[in-house]
């Protein structure tokens, strides 16, 4: 099977995050694979090891291959970097618009990908690379089949109160939700690989398309405000006696916190 | 431009690698390997099946030939999950089959090294003794010439890892007189039904570091055959020590950066939400002291030990370098708990929180690498060259 999978870097949740104006955040360097995105390259490797064929893995990134080495540490076969000083500013539209760009004459019988990034939880990506591509698409799924003579997959997806077992011809792309797979911890003789491992740049021109496509000229969705999360408020000591600082506790849970 | 500080993109993604493989398998079992005192021997299995206890041998034995930076980037991380842990495997990776693969001949390394890289056999390193450790020309334990071999005799004590060893690198002295100018080591296997060997002795209980089993071996009139002798002169035991004896300080430098920095971010998270006289206590300028202090040892402490690193990759001299760095960073580590413990209060005094777990540990790190009794001793001498 040729399968390629999308994965992004994304701060790392220990890194620290600031509003540094408006329309900036300053973000710590440290970076890892989204998580999402690691459910995929495992559910990829798992489709490898029993049916044979070839892993790829696939970002749009400028700086970082962080999510690539992560996908070779793992096992994936080849990695490829996709980068340009136009895609600076891109929205999740230009990035699924560049991603099918690069897909679209590659010989492929599936496409998985996180079922959204854990930076942004656009969830954007993956569904518009399908549409961008004219291929079926599932979101979320926690089980995966694969029926490779009859060209077709069986997915599951959790829906309201129960599941959803689903049949899909392939070619398609599928998002992967956490309970598909647990992602294996790479081997350090896979990891090492992966630091020496050379991975293929791709640029904007190689790919057909122009500046008016991507970056800042093409974004459909534009942020307007960063805001940071609320400080926590000081603490309030209830300073009665029992009962009157029960009574004043459920008070306060259900007007000021309002959680009751 | 020479003076770089900064790691390579591959080094980034090395330690982001073995970070999330203590994050994922030891983390969540450090105050269940803390509190059972046994050594995890599901959790050795499975780390042992990633490959990280070849990381510093040749490809041929199943090893990755890592570089020393990389190595200590690798026990900086483990050490941050559980140092007990951290001092088992390291034992493994660095020095309990460091000789063997040194002087090993070609079917000792296959019978025991090759199995010591896979996990499957467990080895350690033996330089203590009641009346002997930091001062090694005390060692009495003795290596007698005889017909194809040699008899050892003596008794070893506070080996990591000696209650569950399959082979050992003993260091014996061939006559207690010749002082450090006696000593070499020697491989010897656990006593089985049809192989001579040494037995266990008594296990210690130890304040920290527990799931590390440490204890002593006794090594009776044991006979072992010529090829166990590891070296290539006899007598020159101490010298072939101080190949690895740098890594082994600049290692426990990075084990205390590790325990260090855990423990204070810990305490921060925990200054920063505990409330007292209205504020949370991080406001309070004696408490912000405490984490301005560490931060600056912490960075010195840091810098000195990877540039060691470098020294040591780099074949530049520089034993006194690593003690120093051993020296600065264990102790900046012993101000790091402490003062941990102190930010907690009361609470540092039970084991409901991590901080009292830290303080434990890294008291296991002022003696390996000579006690700073010793080290300070030494430094001292050198800098009056005296």
């Amino acid at each position: 099977m040729e399968i390629y999978v999308l994965v992004k870097q994304v701060p790392d949740p220990e890194a620290i995050i600031k509003v540094k104006s408006d329309l900036e955040l300053e973000i710590e360097n440290k970076y890892f694979t989204s998580f999402f995105d690691e459910i995929a390259v495992e559910a990829g490797l798992k489709l490898k090891e029993k049916f044979g064929g070839k892993v790829t893995v696939l970002t749009l990134d400028n700086r970082r291959v962080d999510a690539l080495r992560r996908g070779i540490s793992m096992g994936a076969d080849e990695a490829v970097q996709i980068a340009d000083p136009a895609f600076e500013g891109s929205d999740q539209f230009a990035v699924a618009r560049t991603l099918a760009a690069y897909l679209k004459d590659k010989p492929f019988d599936l496409i998985l990908t996180g079922r959204q990034a854990m930076d942004d939880d656009a969830g954007i990506v993956g569904p518009g690379v399908a549409e961008c591509l004219g291929i079926p698409h599932v979101h979320s799924i926690i089980s995966l089949e694969v029926d490779v003579q009859g060209r077709e997959a069986k997915v599951t997806r959790e829906v309201e109160n129960g599941k959803e077992i689903l049949t899909c011809p392939l070619p398609a792309l599928f998002t992967c939700q956490k309970g598909l797979n647990s992602p294996r911890i790479p081997q350090v003789m896979n990891v090492m690989k992966a630091m020496k491992a050379q991975i293929k740049k791709v640029d904007l021109a190689s790919l057909g398309l122009g500046p008016a496509d991507v970056g800042s000229q093409a974004l459909r969705v534009k942020v307007q405000k960063y805001l940071p999360p609320p400080k926590r408020p000081p603490v309030k000591m209830i300073k009665e006696d029992f009962p009157e600082n029960v009574k004043t506790l459920v008070k306060l849970l259900r007007e000021e916190a309002k959680v009751i | 431009m020479a003076l770089d500080f900064s790691f390579t993109e591959e080094q980034e993604f090395f330690r982001q690698t073995v970070r999330d493989a203590v994050n994922r398998l030891i983390m969540p079992r450090v105050k269940e390997l803390d509190e059972k005192e046994e050594f995890p021997w599901d959790l050795w299995k499975e780390f042992a099946g990633l490959g990280y206890l070849g990381l510093r041998h040749q490809e041929t034995y199943g090893g990755m030939e890592t570089d020393t930076i990389t190595q200590m980037i690798f026990y900086e991380e483990l050490a941050r999950g559980s140092c007990g842990f951290a001092m088992s495997a390291i034992m493994q990776i660095l020095m309990g089959t460091y000789f063997i693969a040194r002087f090993g001949n070609e079917e000792i390394k296959q019978r025991i090294l090759v199995p010591a890289i896979k996990g499957e056999k467990i080895g350690t390193i033996c330089f203590t003794e009641d009346q002997s450790g930091s001062d090694l020309g005390g060692t009495r334990t003795l290596a007698t010439k005889v017909d194809g071999g040699w008899r050892i005799n003596g008794r070893k004590q506070w080996i990591t890892n000696g209650p569950i060893a399959e082979f050992t690198t003993v260091m014996a002295t061939v006559d207690p007189k010749l002082g450090l100018k006696g000593l070499n080591f020697f491989l010897v296997e656990k006593k089985t039904a049809d192989r001579d060997g040494f037995v266990t002795g008594q296990r210690l209980h130890k304040l920290g570091s527990r799931c590390s089993v440490t204890g002593e071996l006794v090594y009776d009139n044991v006979f072992i055959p010529d090829e166990n002798f590891l070296g290539e002169e006899i007598g020159k035991g101490v010298q072939y020590a101080g190949e690895i004896l740098n890594e082994v300080r600049v290692m426990t430098g990075m084990n205390a950066l590790a325990i260090s920095k855990e423990a204070m971010e810990d305490a921060r998270q925990y200054a920063n939400n505990r409330v007292a006289f209205g504020n949370p206590i991080s406001k309070y300028q004696l408490i912000r002291e405490k984490f301005a202090k560490f931060w600056a040892w912490y960075e010195a402490s840091r810098t000195l030990l990877y540039k060691c690193a470098w020294m040591i990759q780099s074949n530049i001299p520089c034993t006194n370098e690593c003690m120093l760095a051993k020296y600065h960073a264990t102790e900046m580590c012993m101000y790091a708990v402490e003062e941990g413990m102190r930010i907690y209060g009361g609470n540092a005094f039970c084991s409901e929180y991590p901080v009292q777990r830290f303080w434990r540990d890294a008291k296991f790190l002022l003696y390996g690498g000579g006690t700073h009794e010793v080290l300070c001793d030494y430094l001292g001498r050198i800098y009056c060259k005296d």
